[in-house]
This record gives C-alpha cells, structure tokens and sequence, in this order.
C-alpha cells in the first residue's frame, strides 16, 4: 500500500505543521521516518494522499520548512 | 527528523555502531504499532516521543546541563523521583530493552544473567545510548545480585550512587529505607550544590503523585471492557514515562485518557479475551510478547509489572512539616511496591487476585525475563493462588531476542483457544 510522508530539516518544524493539521482536522500520523527516505533519525508525518492539496497550502501559508513530501510503495 | 550526529559525537558516542540501532528502529515501530487499527489520535504525541527519544529528547536534556542542571540515570522503580527533582536534577530511566545491547554486555558479563541487566551494561560499554552519555551520576539499588555486581562494573564509566534496599517489610527495615533516602538527598544536594528544602520537597512529591494519577488514569481506563486503548500503545505511553519531561507527559497522558474517556462512551464489543502480564519489566524498545498476544486478536489490559503498575500505585503523602517526616512518607509508599527481591512478598500475590478482579481478565501471563530468579522462583506461588481462584495461567521464561518468538506464539495461542 502506497504510503505518504513529509520530512522536515528539524522536529519543531514538523510539531508546528502537526497543530495546524489538528486545527484543521485533517488525519496524520507521526511516525519515526523511515531510513528509506533519510538516514536521519527523528519525526516524519504520514498523510492521506487526498489530503495532499490542502496540506500543501497550509505549508505555503504558514512558511512551514519542509525536506519534501515523499511517497512509499 | 533531524541531524543528531554532532550531539551524539559531542556525547562520546560510537555513531558507527548506533546507526545500527537506528536503522532498525522505524522499521519495527511500523510493523508493531503504526499497522494497529483505530488508534487514539492522541498516540501521536507518544509516537513523536518514541520517534526522537535519541533526538529531540537528548537535545531538550543536553539543553538543560549548558543550564547548569545534572542529569541522573536511574534503573529501578525504587529510586524515588522526588529527591532528584528536588535537587534541581533531571532524572532519565536508562536504555536496556533491546537485543542490541545484549551482545557488548556479555562482553563483560557471564552469559547467564537476566537480558536487563546484559543490555543496560552493554548500551553503556557500547557508547550507544545517548541518556548514558549525559549522565552526571548513576544511581543504583541492590534489587537484585545481577544489578548489584554489574554497578561495580558501571562504576568504572560514570559515577555510581548506590541504595540499598532493604529485602524485608518490618518494621526497621521501613526505617532503614529512611536512611537511605536521607543519604540520597545529603548525595544529591553535595552533587547539584541545591538545598532540598521542605517545600521543594513537598513540591516534586505532588508533581510524581500526579503523573502517578496519569498513569492511573490511563489505567482504569483500561477496565472498561472493551479496553479502548491496546495493551502496546498503553505499553508504550509507560515506557515513555521513563525518559519524558514529567510536566508534558502528564499534559498529553491526560489529553489521550480525555480522548478515551469519549470512546468508552460508545462501546464496541469486541469479544477479544483479557490478558493480564505479571512478572518482569519491559524497557523500551521491548514490545516482544505484546505484539504475539495482540497478533493473535487477544488484548493485554493489565502489566503488573514495574513499567506498569508498580510504577504508578499509591501516591506519596504529602502531609508533614520536616524533611523527616517527608521522607517518612516516601519510604512508606516506596516500600509498599511489591517486587520479587521482598521476602516474603504476598503483597504481589494480592495485587495480581485484586487486578484480575478488577480488569476481568481471563487469563493470566507469567512474564519472566531469562535467569531473573526472584520472579522465577515466585512463579510457584503465583500458580497455586490463581489456581485457587480457576484464574487461568501461562509461564513464558524469554529474552530479547526473536529466536523464540514462533514458539511462543504457538503456545500463547494454544492459551487463548483454551481459555
């Protein structure tokens, strides 16, 4: 199953993008970031592929530091 | 995520040989906890603290020493938190649930000895746990003769603050416990140059107490059949009681009890048999025998353990005016907690008729970590008062590693089909 990610530089970046998600009411999951995608140890955000627009956008408007969104078979 | 290397390499850590460690980590938190159905979306914040707790969670603690703070390991449920966070001090439960360790530790240990203490010596000969590493002083107990020679061990790598525990529940032993609480504060307040002072004292007592009711909490919530929450994620929220800032796990344990309160409004019968564990500790990342029983559609609502509820039951009185009478209180609630190492030790036995009462549970899991003989040995005790009661009863003795995981497996389900 396809699987969604988002890694950040550093983890307040990703616990800032988490409370506007919970704001708005869109489903995650915090999850360790797999070493697929990086050697760095730490947060990374699962999400629903559907909800990748409006994420985007809240990282647009929130100057969210992001590494990218990345994808998992 | 983040780029820890230089913390690590600042700690004096083999960062060749802790990559391993990393490496295998998301991986098995995937497969056991992130493939759980329904999960409380408050587990979130607990898979957050599991996914930095070599990261954000050093940093925060790294953040606190350049504050002027010392930092104090501890292994055992014994050591009472109210006197280091008293002292100014930030206490971490230590790194030893992992096969990982095991290998370095029988390095300088005999092979025979209880995975625990294999694991914890070999995290700290290994330079691989970065809580070790930050550590101005260690402190120890003599619960048992495996943890007890290994200190002496520990001692040549970092300082070594020694209590000893009484074996015994009479009277002057009550009274001795005292005494070595009263040497603990005369060790911390040498070690952090801060005066434990009454209402400091009086302080950290009610902090502990409430995150004692957390955990309290998340528990009885657990009573409700059926559970809503399983017996990994509350397995992990205590684990994680061990390393978190006290303050913020209080806030987030209660924001999932909030968020199970509203679940248990609305039941889904599930029809799943109850399973309560007794026995040894599990040290994160230990979810070995979790992940069998709930593989095989049964649920864990109870760990009498000391990363379940040895840990949180009965609180500290906080009544008294001297630094005696405090202490008197501590050593009170501290001896109340029924371990192995106690001779007698019929409390336990209560404990485990009373929550088998109490959680309706429909069996029983004897949990025994390899060559830790005081449980070993109880083991018969247990047996013949759950027998008493028809209360049904598995012995699985294992380590750390998975070689035995299938077998397991098949005589847990073996359990669960007959009871």
């Amino acid at each position: 199953m396809e699987k969604n990610y988002i890694l950040f530089p550093n983890y307040s970046q990703g616990l800032k993008l988490e409370s506007l998600l919970k704001a708005n009411k869109i489903k995650y999951v915090i999850s360790p970031t797999p070493r697929k995608l990086s050697s760095c140890c730490g947060i990374s955000i699962m999400y629903n592929k559907e909800d990748e627009e409006s994420i985007k956008a809240l990282i647009e408007e929130n100057s969210i530091e992001i590494k990218g969104l990345y994808k998992l078979e | 995520m983040g780029d820890y290397r230089d913390m690590w390499k600042n700690l004096g850590m083999d960062l060749e040989k802790h990559d391993v460690l990393c490496e295998a980590l998301p991986q098995a938190f995937g497969d056991i906890y992130l493939s759980q159905e329904n999960r409380p979306d408050a587990m979130n914040y607990f898979n957050y603290a599991l996914a930095e707790v070599h990261g954000a969670r050093i940093q925060e603690i790294q953040e606190e020493k350049n504050n002027g703070k010392k930092v104090i390991g501890t292994f055992c449920v014994f050591v009472p938190d109210e006197v280091i966070l008293a002292a100014g001090a930030v206490g971490v439960g230590l790194c030893s649930g992992s096969q990982f360790w095991i290998a370095d530790g029988e390095k300088v240990l005999p092979r025979n000895l209880c995975p625990l203490v294999k694991a914890f010596v070999g995290a700290k000969v290994s330079r691989t746990c970065p809580y070790f590493q930050s550590c101005d002083m260690i402190v120890g107990e003599t619960t048992c003769d495996g943890k007890k020679k290994a200190y002496e061990i520990m001692e040549e790598y970092v300082p070594v603050h020694i209590m000893e525990l009484p074996q015994m529940k009479r009277e002057k032993n009550y009274e001795e416990w005292q005494d070595e609480i009263k040497l603990f504060i005369k060790k911390m307040e040498e070690l952090t140059g801060n005066k434990i002072t009454v209402e400091r004292l009086r302080e950290t007592i009610d902090l502990c107490n409430r995150k004692r009711r957390a955990l309290k909490r998340l528990y009885d919530l657990r009573k409700n059949i059926p559970s809503p929450i399983s017996g990994l994620d509350a397995l992990l929220v205590s684990q994680i009681a061990f390393m978190d800032d006290i303050e913020r796990f209080i806030e987030k344990t209660n924001e999932l009890c909030d968020e199970l309160e509203d679940r248990v409004k609305t039941p889904n019968a599930n029809g799943m048999k109850r399973i309560m564990i007794t026995g040894t500790p599990m040290a994160v990342p230990n979810w070995k025998l979790h992940s069998i029983i709930e593989g095989l559609g049964a649920e864990v609502v109870v760990e009498e353990t000391c990363t379940g509820t040895r840990y949180f039951e009965n609180e500290v009185s906080s009544e008294g005016d001297t630094i005696d009478d405090l202490v008197r209180n501590l050593a009170d609630r501290y001896m109340n907690i029924n371990c192995a190492c106690f001779t007698p030790n019929r409390g336990r036995i209560d404990d485990i008729l009373r929550y088998a009462e109490e959680y309706d549970v429909d069996g029983v899991i004897y949990y025994n970590l390899s060559f830790c003989h005081t449980y070993a040995i109880e083991y018969g005790k247990v047996e013949k008062a759950l027998k008493e009661k028809n209360i049904p009863l598995l012995n699985i003795e294992t380590d750390y590693s998975e070689e035995d995981a299938g077998q397991i497996k098949t005589r847990v389900e073996a359990f669960l089909e007959m009871i």
